[in-house]
């Protein structure tokens, strides 16, 4: 980009070769809607961090990181009734940083760095669906930062970051209710639009409609939700959360074994 | 008792350990840490790398694009780098435009890039003065411990080895460009540039690939590039104590055997690794 002196120049425009290619690409195979696909998770793999976690899951690959609690930035708010167990009264309370990055080799066409509004709409959502699973009350004046990086988006890029994202803040010791495991849905259209859990990136951008549910599992409560596209009538949202609640349900054990594994490996290195 | 002495005096803590002439982590002054490389696992960018230097991780995609070449160079193509260095590689960095660090980092591969010849700009070129090839090189550090230019240099290396351009044809009669996205090969690179880190102690004593905390508690640092013939590409020496001249040869008769290393080593042996299983595949899939 021209104006930007910060970062080495390179051409005023480019276009990807894919615009010139002669063949389509294939539609995606008929599958079994209600499939998963095989889930990666490490967590505790970034030494400078706090706390970390990696999730890969088909063709998305998430890295995130946790750093904190650190002097919130913003200056003192005043007091107010205090929670329930001891925490601090609500305009104390800590606070949330997210801050969701896609590389810039992640999807098919490179995106250069400063991301945009869709960034910046994404973090917010990550903010919004953690924040009710983190004790916050219990980090008075605080704030956590949780950096989610997209490595390669093979669709469902939003629920593998929410899932990596409460992983890393488990992983980082911080006190919260419980887990949140975030699952993608999207509509594929046709004569018979079917909700399809778990889509690719071919899915993905075929789709009519595409939601995001976070939930957590043991409270079974729904931490976040984001959709968005033509999806229908009511009953079809309604059923594809239900169909995304099922889905965060059968992730939780991977989670919890790869949480297990981390905190055995951190109690071997400590030993000697 | 140690690690108290080491929170409030970390100088004197190395000190102890320089005068033994070996460093906290076991490794002798001229020993690098564990590398480990693993090249192609971003199947979205035409060529990736993930490099290792004992903590400190760097991730390099390459995506390759269509540009009009410059005007005043019509046969060349473009080779853009990139280092980010986001808050989630370690806490000093804040998340927004790149900061002073990764500047320094992008330029220095830019510099790399343009004085090792690593790929001709003319190799890039498909049409002259109406389309070129644009490869974007972005390089994100995932862990910063320390010695991050090695790691960008070899990343970078790694990913372009691994980089396939699919095939180009201009159609005379439309003057557009037909792409076969079915026949890719692979680049062609002329040298093999290796970047040797050191971090000068207490203006006299030299460590190879320093880590985050000796960075921090060094006088001075300096890095040398070579390339496998022994030509000397590049030599960053960023402010700090001085070296005399002797000192500077052993520097850089010490990063000769260190390209011999890493390129025969471990390039080589990954790349072959990475070639037979794309082999494998593709019997599989014909």
């Amino acid at each position: 980009m021209p104006g930007d002196h910060r970062r080495i120049r390179g051409p005023e425009e480019s276009q990807p070769p894919q615009l010139y290619a002669a063949d389509e690409e294939e539609a995606p195979a008929a599958r079994d809607p209600t499939r998963l696909r095989p889930v990666y998770a490490r967590a505790g793999l970034l030494s400078q961090a706090k706390g970390s976690a990696y999730l890969e899951a088909g063709g998305t690959k998430v890295l995130c990181a946790v750093s904190g609690p650190r002097q919130a930035e913003g200056g003192e708010r005043g007091g107010g009734p205090a929670g329930s167990g001891g925490e601090a009264p609500a305009a104390l309370r800590g606070r949330l940083l997210c801050d969701f990055r896609r590389a810039p080799f992640a999807g098919r066409r490179r995106r250069a760095p400063p991301g945009g509004g869709e960034e910046r709409e994404l973090a917010l959502a990550l903010q919004e669906a953690l924040e009710p699973a983190v004790r916050l009350g219990r980090y008075p004046r605080a704030q956590l930062e949780v950096s989610a990086l997209l490595l390669e988006d093979g669709g469902s890029a939003l629920a593998a970051a929410l899932t990596a994202a409460a992983l890393a803040l488990a992983d980082a010791g911080v006190e919260m209710y419980d887990l949140v495991v975030g699952c993608g849905l999207s509509l594929a259209p046709g004569p018979a639009p079917t909700w399809l859990l778990d889509p690719t990136r071919l899915e993905e951008e075929r789709a009519a409609a595409g939601l995001t549910v976070a939930l957590m599992p043991v409270l079974n409560q729904v931490a976040g939700l984001l959709g968005s596209g033509e999806g229908g009538l009511i009953e079809s949202w309604a059923e594809a959360v239900r169909l995304g609640l099922e889905g965060c349900q059968r992730l939780y054990p991977v989670l919890q074994q790869s949480l297990v594994r981390a905190a055995r490996r951190r109690g071997a290195a400590a030993q000697p | 008792m140690a690690a108290g002495f080491k929170t409030v005096e970390p100088l004197e803590y190395y000190r102890r350990f320089l005068k033994e002439n070996c460093r906290p982590d076991g490794r002798e002054l001229g020993e690098f840490r564990t590398t480990t490389v693993n090249i192609g696992s971003i199947s979205t960018a035409d060529g990736s790398a993930l490099v290792k230097l004992g903590n400190t991780t760097v991730i390099c995609g390459v995506k390759a694009e269509f540009a009009a070449p410059p005007t005043d160079a019509p046969d060349k193509g473009y080779v853009v780098p990139n280092v980010d260095l986001p808050p989630l590689c370690s806490s000093r960095f804040r998340s927004g435009p790149p900061g002073e660090e990764a500047q320094v980092a992008s330029q220095f591969i830019a510099d790399v890039i343009e004085n090792s010849q690593i790929i001709q700009k003319e190799d890039l070129c498909i049409s002259p003065g109406k389309l070129a090839w644009v490869l974007y090189c972005d390089l994100i550090c995932l862990d910063y411990d320390g010695n991050i230019l090695d790691a960008c240099t070899f990343a970078l290396l790694a990913a372009l080895k691994n980089v396939q351009l699919p095939e180009v044809t201009i159609n005379e009669e439309t003057a557009l460009a037909e792409v076969n996205l079915k026949k890719k090969s692979y680049l062609n690179i002329r040298t093999h540039p290796v970047a040797t880190s050191f971090a000068v102690f207490d203006d006299t004593l030299l460590i190879v690939d320093p880590t985050g905390e000796e960075e921090h508690l060094a006088t001075g640092t300096l890095t040398i590039v070579m390339d496998e013939e022994g030509k000397l590409c590049c030599l960053h020496k960023p402010g700090g104590s001085g070296l005399t001249g002797a000192k500077l040869q052993d520097c850089m008769s010490r990063a000769v055997t260190t390209v011999y290393f890493k390129i025969h080593c471990i390039l080589e042996k990954c790349m072959l690794m990475c070639h037979q299983h794309f082999m494998k595949n593709f019997k599989s899939m014909a």
